[in-house]
């Protein structure tokens, strides 16, 4: 017999290779499905890691989707820089503009902090939209991503979605995620026994944003257009917290469940996406008053289950 | 230097009648923040909301926009009720976050309603007041919708204040908001009264909704700007009265306008998010808060 944990392990193993050699059997509607679904994954797992764990409501995490997107744009465009290196680039771009935001930012708590940042992404977006170097409102074409071939888009999505789960599972079982807990269930009485809170949750924000900012690289090089009022609308983070709050906000099946459900209904109803967005605020809305904990966190109390676990047995 | 002052005399004076607007759009998110500490990320929403249920009642009578008040401020009354009743009341607990989320939720949900019911157009509350102008003295001109929506924003939250110390409910609303358990045990239903605040805020939004239809053009996304708005006079105006709300909406109403002024017109919003930040990152409890 094998143990429970090997029999995971190969659960794991078998639905990642299935995952990676998707190209080469299924049809390429099915192979988008997927790497639409890893991005949204990536994105949500980072909004998962703040309000779900680090008590962080942000609404303003398409800050980081822009300025992902537009690092992007502008070093492989203007600058002729290779395509994932600029990627990389609006990474520490957006781990940069975090730390620098910071400091204001987590000054405030709460619903201060939820309002904070999303008046920081607006500034952005108005600014971006007022700035000639990147186009105005008109917007850049990402070009160089032309040379890119599908499945090489595909990889670099599930890459990003498979290692954004991976960072949270070790982030969780590590002492950093040993301290989100303690701080999770009580902050004072967490602090006196010598966890660091506003270092903690700094560590979370700055991860978030930059593993946002790569996501949102890959993403754009699959959208080729990057706009100001989409690249930091709040639409971006409005997905990210109905995928969190459907799928079970601090878990880590949740978004994944979410991001499953939320690219099925959007394909589904893609030619009438306000209405997938009616019926995803309804169910967020019903999955909020009967059962907070989401999809996953309602049938983990309820049968014990969990694939991926935080705890140390 | 005189000159440049005088200059300054339209932009000022433009800048504090639209803050008396801002202070309508406001007052209803400070209630509800103030009473029952709650963030209503749905209140743009609802102000839109109030804009295109005018629209409606004007394409069946051929009224004033002011007029249609007489049925929008019921209907938002009840909606605002409702809301807080069956909804934001059964997730009240000491997690201030699912009562945010479900605020959230109610906001994507009116915004796209509203896209399905209404496409994407551009909307207005059209009135022969929106192209009058006023001219006092030699130097200002004043559009006349600008007046009318300072005018009105103001006697609303006189109205407001009277309500609040004379009548039984005002009184039992402060009561209920300074300590829950104590107004219980006088026989308060608190639950009860929170949905009276927010049946109220629903009221102030129909007033805030109808005078932005008659001022500016609207969408149906067009929410979320003005809850921005909202956020940014209770923050600055600070929690506690309603005149501190209303000064709050003339600082922002100023920023905007005076940024506009000096850095072009691509900068009036942004004049007013950093304002915004300013105080929240320094005082996030309001410049005119009391302690």
């Amino acid at each position: 017999m094998l143990s429970s944990f090997a029999k995971r392990l190969y659960g794991i193993a078998i639905v990642a290779l299935a995952l990676a050699s998707l190209p080469l059997w299924a049809p390429r509607y099915w192979v988008l499905i997927v790497m639409l679904f890893s991005l949204n994954l990536a994105l949500a797992q980072m909004w998962n890691l703040l309000a779900g764990y680090s008590g962080l409501i942000s609404l303003g995490q398409q800050a980081f989707v822009g300025l992902g997107g537009y690092t992007l744009a502008v070093f492989s465009m203007y600058y002729g820089f290779p395509i994932w290196l600029s990627i990389l680039i609006g990474g520490m771009l957006s781990v940069l503009f975090a730390l620098l935001i910071s400091a204001p930012i987590f000054r405030m708590r709460g619903v201060y902090f939820a309002i904070g940042t999303w008046t920081v992404a607006e500034t952005l977006r108005i600014l971006f939209s007022n700035w000639k170097y990147v186009g105005y409102g008109m917007g850049l074409f990402v070009k160089p991503a032309y040379t890119l071939s599908f499945n090489t888009i595909f990889y670099a999505g599930l890459f990003v979605g498979v290692a954004s789960v991976a960072l949270i599972y070790f982030i969780l079982r590590s002492k950093l995620g040993l301290g989100l807990m303690a701080m999770r269930d009580d902050e004072t009485s967490s602090e006196t026994l010598g966890v660091d809170i506003f270092r903690t949750k700094l560590i979370c924000f700055v991860l978030a944003a930059g593993v946002t900012g790569v996501a949102s690289g890959v993403l754009y090089l699959q959208n080729i257009f990057i706009q100001p009022f989409s690249a930091f609308g709040i639409d971006w983070t409005v997905r990210l917290v109905f995928i969190t709050i459907i799928g079970g906000i601090g878990t880590i099946e949740g978004p994944i469940v979410g991001s499953f459900i939320y690219v099925v209904l959007q394909q589904w109803l893609s030619e009438y996406p306000s209405v997938s967005l009616l019926i995803l605020g309804v169910i967020a809305i019903v999955v909020i008053l009967l059962a907070p904990k989401g999809i996953m966190g309602t049938i983990q109390e309820r049968l014990g289950f969990e694939i991926l676990s935080p705890r140390r047995k | 230097m005189l000159a440049m002052l005088a200059g300054l005399k339209n932009p000022i004076m433009n800048g504090l009648l639209l803050g008396g607007l801002y202070g309508i759009v406001g007052i209803g998110m400070s209630m509800i923040f103030g009473i029952v500490r709650v963030v209503n990320l749905a209140h743009g929403d609802l102000v839109i909301l109030a804009a295109y249920l005018s629209f409606v009642t004007l394409s069946i009578f051929k009224v004033s926009p002011l007029l249609s008040l007489v049925l929008v401020i019921p209907a938002m009354f009840l909606i605002g009720f409702i809301i807080q009743y069956y909804l934001v009341n059964r997730v009240l607990g000491k997690d201030m976050n699912p009562p945010l989320l479900v605020a959230f939720g109610l906001s994507i949900i009116l915004q796209n309603l509203l896209l399905l019911i209404f496409t994407p157009d551009a909307r207005a509350l059209v009135t022969n007041l929106s192209i009058a102008t006023l001219r006092i003295g030699n130097f200002v001109n004043i559009p006349v919708v600008y007046l009318v929506d300072f005018i009105v924003s103001l006697a609303t939250i006189f109205l407001l204040s009277r309500f609040f110390t004379k009548t039984y409910l005002g009184k039992a609303i402060r009561a209920a908001s300074d300590d829950e358990g104590a107004a219980e045990l006088m026989g308060i239903n608190a639950k009860r009264i929170y949905a009276w605040a927010m049946a109220i805020a629903g009221g102030t939004a129909a007033i805030a909704g109808v005078l932005v239809g008659m001022t500016f053009t609207f969408y149906p996304h067009t929410g979320p700007d003005y809850l921005i708005i909202a956020f940014g006079v209770v923050i600055i105006g600070g929690l506690g009265s309603l005149l501190g709300t209303f000064l709050g909406g003339l600082i922002l109403g100023l920023a905007q306008i005076l940024g506009a002024h000096f850095l072009g017109p691509g900068f009036q919003l942004i004049s007013g998010y950093v304002i915004l930040l300013v105080v929240l990152a320094f005082k996030p409890t309001g410049l005119f808060s009391k302690g």
